[in-house]
């Protein structure tokens, strides 16, 4: 498999103190995109142009050639450039996942993020059961654009979904993830009525689904067809931003949403 | 009437008169009071100068008793001041001719409070007249006698008291309670806090600073039976507890200095077990909790011992108070502990009492004499192993580097205790075999309280107490341990520089090769990130300095420490570029904690490689300061973060932990309007300040050790 990162101590991505295992590649093409070095399955190289110390060293090839073989990379003495990326098995990420598993407690253990983890469903399930048979709390974030047979094969392992949603409205998600949403809600449905523990999240990005009418035919779907354990509305972050640069790709800036947004927003779900 | 919290806004469940009180303390309205009357004069005194420096201080003493400043606050429930400035500076707050008539005073030491409740200050008298008896015509009577007199000034000061109390209607309650303790044994709770007050409060007003210890401990049976009989509720409990709170606000008085204003070692305990192996943790634990929670007073560093037993509800409600910021509840692994002290030669039953004195250093209260002897091992590497990175030097290995600096370490520290120098590395005095410590530095009031003095007829410092302990702390073993890491890589594995060039560029500041110290600094991964190849190096320095501690011969106890207190900032000064890419002069790591910047991969990698060393070793303490930022700790999950890292720490075999709630921008923000931010407390170093009250240099080092984006 191949993934991006892996971060410790996220207190942010399911409940008590977890891993979160970033996964490299994704269906998606949200506007927004927090990690935009997640987007491709393949190997990237970011250049963190404000820490480059022109010391020459890297002997940089031309952008056109670049076969991301990662030299440049290696001898940057700053880290001004970076290779988002790397082959793991799913034996060599579950021991960086049982690193912490001193502070995980019952409720805390690993995250599955990405990128979309669930399309890298073989070593995701590997992996998972891994850790479930070590008794660690699994937990998978997923945007729910992949067939439904892939939740089939994760669900035995996984405590909890953290189950994205970004917008209702369908021509708005198509213009604004690059995808339809009609596979994801219609997962969304059946995961549901399999009975998994789901936590629905909503990231809310100002101009696109921040009013109140889309978060209604949100809650209203969710009405329909089940029970989130949790319903969280993430506030968009710029974070994506200097990353975005990196790849040599232009962001897409939007407007941080203020509290009062979000606290009116939040109310609709309560 | 708000007291600062980083998170979220504080409880409130004291009543408004109380909550009033706290609110002018910490405003410096006692503390400035106190500094406007710095001392008592000596200089009518007949014929002062001829004195002995023993009768000296007994006339001072006296005179401390009979003239010092009464004051009785507002409302306050219980009685007794330290009202002389002099004291908050750490010394015995007398003048003779414009001068102090001694050079200093006693800390670092929590003294015996279990006798003076239980027993009443009037059975160290009947000791101290035993001991007379015995010790009559002999050499040891002058300090006998010494012993009798200060428990007259205590009792004429005591009087003076009363006597105030007594023609003030609204303070009747306060007389009542007064009448009876220190001298007598307690009979509940109101008088049980009155108590130990009272007694600090002397101590204190005679310049020493003791530590508190084992409140819960102390108090825990006397409010319990109250409560039982219906003698007292909860609330008035928690009401009285808060006035022995906030009293101990009576030197904060603002300003800039150096290491803040709330430093005086006035250290709590709470929880853990007692000397039979029972849980103590009681209703009075709580107390503590909520009036820390409440008032974020930062004054009365408070660290509680965590076992494997702990009760969830303990650790949730530490969580909820580390939670608001400040710094004010730290933790302790008493499992490790008691097991160190016990390998180390105490008995079980002493190691279970432990608490601490001025910070975090372990000792048994009430019968400790203790110092500690810092010094810099980063200069002990860089001078004396590396010559000051000379051209002579060279190592073909790392085993054969490694071994000379510890050989390096070992001169040292055996040489500092061989010949009491305070050489280059440190600044402490180092006692004798045969204890003739400070023979101009009597200390008759703190002797009183430490077992061992009296029965032996020897003061606190002239080897009187039970134990008598001199620590070496070993500083900067994080700069060592990357240091050697990072010549380990460079030189010997990655072989990207020879080890002449190496020592030249070092010599050299790193002026003229950016390229390589970059990739030194940004390459490797240093200690603090739960890697194994560096952490294993700071496991065997640790066991070695352990051993080199363990057999030094001294005539005292001499068990290893680590820290630097902040000494980071001093030895600056005096430090050469390193291995890992810092230049000459740059702030570098505190305590056992990972060098500012160097700390990737968040706090659990922090506390796993802190954790690998076996610290049963480091008798006397190995202190792990971690800052987290708000944002990572806020919401319901962050309550639960906290207390996760609690419990990893303590089953990974941690000792001690200072966990912070800080952020650089809101620090940035009270360094310029320091006047909006007075209450807003950090945790420094073992003990909390008030972060405006640091002097710039102090505040930019919390800053940098809160950068690292945890």
């Amino acid at each position: 498999m191949i993934i991006s990162d892996i971060q410790r101590f996220c207190m942010h991505d399911g409940p008590g103190v977890r891993t979160t295992v970033f996964f490299k590649g994704c269906p998606l093409r949200c506007k927004w995109c927090h990690n935009p070095e997640t987007q491709s399955y393949q190997k990237e190289l970011l250049f963190y142009k404000e820490k480059c110390i022109g010391c020459g060293i890297c002997k940089a090839c031309d952008k056109e050639t670049c076969i991301v073989c990662g030299a440049c990379a290696k001898n940057c003495p700053t880290g001004a450039r970076e290779v988002a990326g790397r082959e793991c098995t799913a034996r060599e990420l579950y021991d960086q996942i049982q690193k912490d598993v001193a502070f995980y407690g019952k409720k805390g253990g690993v995250t599955f993020s990405g990128g979309e983890c669930m399309t890298q469903i073989e070593p995701l399930a590997e992996v998972l059961k891994m850790c479930k048979e070590k008794g660690i709390h699994t937990v998978v974030d997923t945007a729910g654009y992949v067939p439904f047979g892939n939740f089939e094969k994760v669900m035995p392992y996984t405590d909890l979904f953290l189950y994205d949603i970004k917008l209702f409205n369908p021509e708005k998600h198509q213009k604004y993830t690059g995808v339809s949403n009609k596979l994801i809600l219609e997962n969304l449905k059946k995961l549901f009525s399999v009975g998994v523990k789901i936590w629905v999240r909503i990231p809310i990005i100002p101009s696109v689904n921040d009013n109140i009418d889309e978060m209604r035919k949100i809650k209203e779907f969710l009405d329909e067809c089940g029970t989130p354990e949790k319903i969280e509305l993430l506030p968009y972050h710029p974070m994506g931003e200097s990353k975005s640069q990196a790849l040599g790709k232009t962001p897409h800036l939007f407007e941080i949403p203020d509290s009062e947004k979000m606290k009116s927003l939040k109310e609709i779900f309560e | 009437m708000d007291f600062f919290a980083v998170n979220g806004k504080r409880p409130i469940r004291l009543c408004e008169e109380t909550r009033k009180f706290a609110f002018d303390s910490l405003n410096h309205k006692y503390g400035l009071e106190t500094w406007s009357t710095p001392a008592v004069s000596m200089d009518d005194y007949k014929g002062f100068q001829n004195l002995s420096p023993l009768q000296k201080y007994d006339a001072v003493i006296e005179r401390i008793s009979k003239t010092a400043p009464i004051r009785i606050c507002d409302g306050e429930k219980i009685s007794g001041s330290a009202t002389l400035g002099m004291a908050i500076s750490h010394n015995i707050p007398a003048d003779f001719g414009g001068k102090p008539v001694f050079s200093s005073s006693i800390s670092h030491l929590t003294i015996d409070f279990e006798t003076v409740i239980k027993k009443g200050v009037n059975h160290i008298q009947k000791q101290a007249e035993d001991a007379l008896k015995k010790y009559k015509g002999t050499e040891k009577e002058p300090f006998i006698q010494s012993c009798i007199h200060c428990l007259q000034c205590m009792k004429m000061w005591h009087e003076r008291y009363l006597e105030q109390l007594k023609n003030k209607p609204e303070y009747r309650a306060n007389y009542e309670n007064l009448k009876n303790v220190p001298f007598e044994p307690a009979k509940n709770f109101y008088e049980a806090v009155q108590s130990i007050w009272f007694t600090f409060a002397f101590v204190r007003l005679c310049g020493n600073w003791p530590g508190i210890g084992r409140i819960d401990w102390l108090l825990g049976d006397y409010l319990e039976k109250d409560l039982a009989d219906g003698m007292l509720t909860l609330d008035e409990a928690r009401e009285i507890l808060a006035h022995f709170f906030i009293k101990g606000c009576e030197w904060v008085k603002g300003g800039n200095y150096g290491s803040g204003d709330a430093q005086h070692y006035q250290n709590i305990l709470l929880a853990g077990v007692d000397e039979n192996g029972k849980e103590v943790t009681n209703t009075v634990t709580y107390l503590v909790l909520d009036i820390l929670e409440e008032l974020g007073i930062s004054d009365f560093p408070t660290t509680v011992r965590i076992n494997k037993n702990t009760d969830k509800k303990l650790l949730k409600r530490i969580a909820e108070v580390i939670r608001y910021g400040g710094g004010v509840v730290a933790v302790y692994n008493e499992d490790l502990i008691i097991d160190s002290l016990t390998d180390y030669g105490y008995e079980l039953k002493e190691a279970r009492k432990f608490a601490n004195d001025g910070c975090w250093e372990i000792q048994i209260p009430g019968k400790t004499f203790f110092t500690y002897i810092p010094f810099d091992s980063l200069q002990i590497l860089q001078q004396r192993t590396f010559d000051n990175y000379g051209t002579k030097v060279c190592f073909a290995d790392f085993e054969s580097l490694y071994d000379a600096f510890v050989n390096d370490l070992r001169s040292e520290v055996e040489e500092i205790i061989a010949t009491r120098n305070a050489s280059r590395f440190i600044y402490t005095a180092v006692p004798t075999k045969e204890w003739k410590w400070a023979p101009d530095m009597p200390c008759t009031v703190v002797s009183l309280f430490e077992q061992g003095c009296i029965e032996k007829g020897h003061s606190y410092l002239e080897g009187g107490p039970v134990y008598n302990v001199a620590s070496p702390h070993i500083g900067g073993l994080p700069d060592v341990v990357n240091s050697l890491y990072a010549i380990k890589k460079l030189v010997f594995d990655e072989r990207k520089v020879s080890f002449a060039e190496m020592m030249r560029l070092l010599k050299n500041n790193w002026e003229d090769n950016e390229t390589l110290r970059q990739y030194a600094l940004n390459k490797y991964s240093y200690f603090g990130n739960d890697n194994d190849e560096v952490d294993i190096i700071a496991k065997n320095i640790i066991s070695d300095f352990s051993d080199i501690c363990d057999n030094l011969e001294s005539g005292y106890k001499t068990p290893a420490g680590i820290s630097t207190f902040g000494r980071q900032l001093d030895w600056s000064e005096l430090r050469m570029a390193t291995p890992y890419g810092k230049k000459a002069h740059n702030v570098l790591a505190g305590n056992f904690s990972p060098t500012p910047g160097t700390d990737k991969e968040g706090a659990t990698a922090i506390i796993k490689s802190y954790c690998k060393a076996d610290l049963k070793r480091t008798v006397s303490g190995a202190a792990l300061d971690i800052k987290l930022l708000p944002s990572s700790v806020n919401g319901e999950n962050g309550v639960e973060a906290i207390s996760s890292l609690i419990k990893g720490f303590v089953t990974l075999g941690g000792h001690f932990m200072q966990l912070d709630i800080a952020d650089t921008g809101l620090l940035k923000k009270a360094q310029k309007h320091p006047e909006e931010y007075q209450n807003l407390s950090v945790r420094v170093s073992g003990w909390n300040a008030r972060f405006v009250t640091l002097n710039r240099e102090w505040q930019n080092m919390i800053i940098a050790q809160t950068g690292s984006d945890l």
